[in-house]
């Protein structure tokens, strides 16, 4: 028996438990079945999934060789209209070159009670749909017929697959529930399937084996290539016995899977496994590896003609690099210089992952490449420049984490800079507005390993480590009609420096402006500059000046208002009672407000929001209100800070109540009175 | 001697190549572009060139050339490097070339580079229209995309018609179109939205051109029409046609309503003796038409579902009746014209009707019969009223026009032939939302409340579709819908849905903690809890566009306050009426006893399309209601 990992998060519950038998027939659907008005667990639910079987093995057969084939058979109930979404299925098949993924044995049926009487409609042909999606993918989908509220629907098909190094996540959770789940995945010894699974939920499996045996009487194809390639011939010509590993998983009531506001990438958080061919090895061959540990992984992705290749070709650049380079010696500058070049020639075309496709001279060529071809360049120019530079090979956040060495973990490619003091970067050449540091979003909720030259590799993550800032400083004053005249200026610090680019670096002023007005509802706002847009690494600051009437209310002789004005917060973002998973933020922030208001002549302060402080637990973030009054001027200083980018959803009521204390604090009011 | 020669011509040829050249840089040069095109501009038509050549009544040849310069990665949309085709349309050549700024050639894009795939929207069952596109990387801004294309169209029942200018922060610099009909098969044309325009229109016998120059980018404006409905277009139709095979011929709706009739929806509403039987008994015991297509159509609606399909001429004509009997499912085409055939079998009469389904009130143009409409609905007159049914749809009440079809012009397809009506106008009397609540407010500022609102018409609309998400869902969209109330905790809801009557009634008890604000011994309490207006319109400095109020409605809100012991109000707020004419607001507090206050607010909007000059004016009238909403009081404690 192969040992089961276990990683954080996901806990293998190895146990045996006795069904409650009940027997899930094809075409058996019972009345007790059709009768269910709601899922007896979830009264929510549109529909649930009844039942279903799922059947994953390498098969051999004379013809074809090993294959994989996936049955399924999956038995749903409809409660109502909403749930009728689920009554179709669509397939995408993959194909590449000769060979292509194809289903056959496609039935199905809806059962519907009518009068007390079962009735049955059949799917035929005119439910079933092909279409060819694209040139690597053909699509089936199918839709049953005749369904009503409390209708079940049944079907069950095969997917014929010769592309054995991958697996298909087995999704063990949906957004709906599910009664009953059985998967069984089974391979002959030969394959040998690394697998790894996602969820808070326990997941039941049993590990056992059994014997088979083949008689080869022909040749057999039996060694698909790299990745998702075709296969080789080899020829045998004998009987052959050898050992079959199972996996079986067996869930019963599995609660529907709700998705939550702000919680990163949900596909994280949801019960799945997945399968990932390690190694091959026949009898009296060598073992084939195609990925094992971190180090195979990192060394196979190495030693790729499309990325170890790449990084050790330098002609294309070399007399650019040696012109740039002229008289520079020191390395933060030979770095800096570097990026910069590579950052502003090259123009990123959207396309992520870890293997360059059209090869780094040609991306040199046309300046446009994917995020191998940049980032491999830019490491190579750098270790041309005798840099200590490495590739990093990495997932972005929106990306399942992979916990398992698995070649299919990563999908882009950064450069990690080490300086002789030890001191280290991360630069990513295909954002724009990038600096070393300060990723885009798109990568710094994901992880990635830093490949060094002997193709060992060590873990990273990219979150920055200190919160970013946002500082608004507004001095205004107000007359006694009420209207407040007055000017802000926000610094917007490192990663909000950076968002504020990727949003409207490319915008005109004007457009700029109007974001205020919309955001804060100022009418009248005017004297809009900013600064440093350009100078990336630094920070931006926007200035504006503006005449607000809305914001002051005047009763009988006293006049109300909240300090912050309309820079206060007014609406909490966390509005769910609870909460499932955790809440990700990217990266730490500050929220820091310097206000300075002048009160009218003829008016005196009788009250105002005292200074105050609180804390969010474990220190993840702080909340500070700092307020003074003297000579007709109020001061507040306000501090948001959180400081962690992820907080686990144990702490949801904290930072709910945390967001409910700022909003409470930052609308409290001053009252003037008339002397 | 000879050589001499040569080398003259050799000279000559340089000079010619070299002044063509500069000629050609001269339009694709970014940086000689005039400032009145890129004032406002994300991107800028340089020329556009479309050339349709009519050659017969299956035959129709398209040749686009367009030079688009963009500016900045906003305008990257209108570089457009797609063509869409299906079965019918074959595409003969496509290319394309970048510029650079200084007119230089970057890139050329042949037509092995284009990719090819199914246009899946996720939507559709089954769809054979496809893609062929190509993915360009901007290396720098501004460049220029010169994009050339020659498709020919098997169905010629509709013709690209001529849209100068395809959107928003677009400036166009010249735009031509020609149809050169050397047939002279009859043709028609629409032109829309010429007026102050310099539009250049030439009419022959064979030929037939528009053009247009120098046309400054439009930014669009909060409330105003969609651009469609402002800027120049020319629709072209052919007498006779052809649509997926099927020919016609038509030259007003009433001829090309026939041809829909008798050659896309006649003959498909068979159903089987059973399936009659069953409708027979579902109606035997109602007294009116109107009660008998009410059980019909709810019949429909449970028996089934819509996907889309959109295959060949399937694409136009519905699924036979008797396939969407037996399947339980079919698109909009389908199920209204399965309803048809049901209502048929009774003999209540019915017509299929083409409705462009858009939140914009889009209309069938009644001046210009052609192929148009996105969406099928289906109208049964009942003596002098209409009834409309959307058959899509499983939820809608019956006769009930949701906000995609409501107030519009739709093309009624009648055997006679097309007929052009006016679905149901909600006016604001109907679009009513009424809402009362008993609210305790208590010395530590929190609030407990019973609030009861009933909606009606549109506003039902808006609402009714709660009552189906899990109750998680629901409380999440009273938290998001009442955002304005910090703390909220929904304790229970209980809502109604009366499809009978179209009325949505939503009870909910509520609290919140600090929902009001202390401020030493007073209290700071916004009399208006439950139904502010609060988003803020824009300032224009100079208003181009007129403004639309497309749907007008009204509010009523009754709410008792109760307040703590030892609190009391100083001085009640004036009365606040403001009266225009693009409605009313009126609301009040006054006081019941010393512990009790009523509430009371009544919001006006009436719908309409107003001059320009008038939109500051409403922004002024929403502005002060916005206002009035927020406006708090003081209660003081004794």
């Amino acid at each position: 028996m192969k040992k089961i990992h276990k990683t954080i998060g996901i806990v293998f519950m190895v146990l045996t438990i006795h069904m409650s038998a009940q027997e899930y027939k094809f075409g058996k659907v019972s009345k007790e079945e059709l009768l269910e008005k709601a899922y007896p667990l979830d009264s929510s639910a549109n529909a649930a999934v009844l039942y279903e079987n799922k059947k994953v093995s390498v098969a051999y057969s004379t013809d074809k060789g090993f294959q994989l084939i996936t049955e399924v058979f999956k038995r749903v109930k409809l409660y109502n209209k909403d749930g009728f979404e689920y009554a179709s299925e669509e397939l995408f098949l993959y194909k590449n070159g000769g060979n292509k993924e194809s289903v056959t044995g496609l039935k199905g049926a809806t059962f519907t009670l009518v009068d007390g009487k079962i009735r049955e409609t059949k799917l035929k042909k005119d439910g079933v749909f092909k279409s060819e999606f694209s040139e690597y993918y053909n699509q089936q989908k199918f839709t049953m017929p005749s369904i009503e509220e409390g209708s079940v629907i049944e079907y069950k098909y095969r997917v014929i697959s010769p592309f054995l190094s991958i697996i298909d996540r087995i999704y063990l959770q949906y957004k709906i529930p599910i009664k009953k789940m059985e998967v069984k995945v089974e391979s002959p010894e030969y394959y040998s399937y690394k697998k790894f699974s996602t969820g808070y939920l326990p997941i039941n499996l049993k590990e056992t084996t059994s014997n088979d045996k083949i008689t080869f009487t022909n040749k057999v194809r039996s060694r698909p290539s790299h990745g998702r390639g075709g296969s080789d011939s080899n020829f045998y010509q004998n009987t052959v016995d050898f050992r079959v590993n199972q996996d079986n998983i067996e869930s019963i009531n599995v609660p529907a899977f709700k998705e939550e506001p702000y919680s990163g990438n949900t596909e994280n958080y949801i019960s799945s496994l997945s399968y990932e061919l390690s190694f091959v090895k026949f009898p009296n061959e060598a073992i084939d590896y195609r990925s094992t540990t971190w180090e195979d992984v990192t060394k196979k992705i190495y030693k790729s003609p499309n990325f170890g290749d790449e990084l050790k070709k330098t002609s294309y650049y070399k007399d650019d690099v040696e012109n740039l380079l002229t008289g520079v010696t020191n390395e933060i500058e030979k770095t800096s210089l570097i990026y910069t070049f590579v950052k502003n020639k090259m123009n990123w075309n959207k396309k992520r992952g870890v293997y360059a496709r059209k090869g780094v001279k040609k991306a040199y060529k046309e300046t446009t490449g994917n995020t191998a071809e940049i980032n491999l360049m830019l490491t190579s120019m750098l270790n041309y420049a005798k840099i200590d530079a490495n590739p990093v090979i990495a997932s972005t956040g929106d990306r399942l984490i992979s916990l398992f060495p698995t070649l299919n973990g990563f999908n882009y490619v950064l450069t990690r800079v080490k300086l002789a003091d030890g001191s280290v970067f991360y630069l990513d050449a295909t954002d724009k507005y990038g600096v070393p540091n300060v990723l885009p979003n798109r990568i710094i909720r994901g992880m990635g390993r830093v490949i060094a030259k002997n193709g060992t590799s060590q873990m990273v993550t990219f979150r920055p480590v200190k919160p970013s800032a946002n500082i608004y400083q507004m001095q205004c004053q107000i007359d006694d009609q009420g209207v407040v005249k007055g000017k802000v200026s926000i610094n917007h610090r490192d990663y909000l420096a950076h968002n504020f680019r990727v949003a409207n670096a490319a915008k005109d002023d004007d457009s700029r402006a109007k974001r205020f007005e919309k955001k804060y509802g100022i009418t009248e706002l005017d004297e809009y500059t900013i600064k440093g847009v350009k100078e990336y690494g630094k920070g931006v600051n926007e200035r504006f000046s503006f005449t607000i009437e809305d914001q002051i209310e005047a009763i009988d002789d006293e006049i109300f208002f909240s300090p912050l004005l309309f820079l206060r917060d007014k609406e909490n973002v966390f509005k769910s009672d609870e909460r499932q998973y955790p809440i990700d933020f990217g990266y730490g922030f500050s929220n820091k407000y310097m206000i300075n208001l002048k009160i009218p002549e003829g008016y005196e302060v009788v009250e105002y929001p005292k200074t105050s402080a609180f804390k969010l637990p474990e220190d993840m973030g702080q909340f500070s209100f700092r307020s003074n009054v003297s000579n007709g001027v109020i001061q507040v200083v306000v501090d948001e800070t959180i400081k962690s980018p992820v907080i686990p959803a144990d702490y949801y009521p904290a930072i709910k109540e945390f967001y409910n204390q700022v909003i409470l604090k930052e609308n409290e009011q001053v009252v003037l009175k008339k002397i | 001697m000879i050589k001499k020669l040569q080398l003259i011509l050799v000279a000559v040829l340089l000079c010619v190549s070299a002044k063509i050249n500069a000629q050609d840089d001269l339009s694709l040069q970014a940086i000689l572009i005039d400032s009145v095109l890129t004032e406002n501009a994300n991107a800028i038509v340089r020329s556009e060139d479309i050339v349709i050549e009519i050659n017969s009544i299956n035959s129709v040849t398209v040749k686009t050339k367009r030079i688009v310069t963009v500016l900045n990665k906003y305008g990257n949309r209108h570089a457009d490097l797609s063509e869409y085709y299906d079965p019918e349309i074959k595409i003969k050549k496509v290319q394309a070339i970048v510029y650079n700024a200084l007119g230089q050639e970057v890139k050329k894009i042949r037509r092995k580079d284009f990719k090819d795939r199914s246009v899946y929207d996720g939507g559709s069952l089954i769809d054979d229209n496809r893609i062929l596109y190509f993915e360009h990387t901007p290396t720098e801004y501004p460049y220029t995309l010169v994009y050339e294309c020659i498709t020919e169209n098997k169905s010629t029942a509709w013709i690209r018609p001529w849209f100068p200018i395809g959107g928003v922060y677009l400036s166009v610099e010249e735009s031509k179109y020609t149809v050169i009909n050397s047939k002279k098969i009859p043709l028609r044309t629409n032109e829309k939205q010429f007026n102050g325009y310099p539009v250049d229109v030439k009419m022959g016998d064979q030929e037939l051109t528009y053009k247009l120059s120098k046309i400054a980018a439009i930014e669009p404006e909060q409330k105003g029409p969609p651009i469609r409905e402002l800027v120049p277009n020319a629709k072209v139709a052919l007498k006779d046609f052809s649509l997926v095979n099927v020919e016609g011929s038509a030259m007003d709706w009433k001829s090309f309503g026939k041809w829909q009739y008798d050659n896309l929806v006649s003959g498909r509403g068979e159903l089987s003796t059973e399936t009659i039987r069953k409708v027979d008994a579902l109606v035997s015991d109602a007294d009116t038409n109107r009660e008998k297509a009410k059980r019909i159509y709810e019949y429909v609606q449970k028996k089934s579902r819509y996907v889309g399909i959109q295959l060949g001429i399937g694409g136009w004509m519905p699924m036979l009746a008797s396939d969407v009997d037996r399947l339980g499912y079919g698109d909009c085409k389908a199920l209204t014209n399965y309803t048809k055939a049901l209502l048929d079998s009774q003999g209540i009469e019915s017509y299929y009707c083409v409705v462009w389904r858009d939140d914009y009130k889009r209309n069938i143009d009644p001046e210009f019969a052609s192929l148009e409409g996105n969406h099928v609905i289906l109208n049964v007159p009942d003596g002098e009223k209409d009834i409309w049914l959307e058959c899509t749809s499983q939820t809608l009440p019956f006769d009930f026009n949701d906000s995609t079809t409501d107030d519009r012009n739709v093309l009624v397809v009648k055997p006679d032939g097309g007929e052009i009506k006016r679905t149901k106008k909600y006016m604001p009397e109907e679009n009513t939302l009424h809402t009362i609540a008993t609210i305790s407010l208590r010395p530590d500022a929190s609030i407990d409340a019973e609030v009861t609102s009933v909606s009606k018409g549109l506003q039902y609309d808006s609402r009714y579709l709660t009552k189906l998400e899990s109750v998680k869902d629901q409380k999440l969209y009273f938290k998001e819908y009442w955002d304005h109330i910090n703390n909220l905790n929904i304790l229970s809801l209980d809502l109604e849905d009366d499809k009978n009557n179209i009325s949505y009634q939503e009870n909910a008890k509520i609290n919140a903690r600090n929902y009001a604000t202390k401020a030493g011994s007073r209290l700071l309490v916004i009399p208006n809890v439950f139904n502010r207006v609060s988003s803020k319109m824009t300032k224009y400095k100079n208003r181009k566009t007129p403004l639309v109020i497309s749907r007008g409605y009204i509010d009523t809100d009754e709410y008792i306050i109760n307040i703590p012991a030892g609190y009391l109000i100083n001085k009640l707020p004036e009365e606040k009426v403001f009266a225009t004419v693009f409605g009313m607001y009126k609301s009040s507090l006054e006081k019941v006893d010393e512990s009790t206050l009523k509430y009371t607010r009544k919001l006006r909007i009436n719908d309409g399309e107003y001059p320009k000059e008038k939109y500051e004016e409403y922004r002024q009238f929403m502005s002060k209601i916005r206002n009035a909403d927020k406006s708090k009081i003081v209660l003081k404690q004794q």
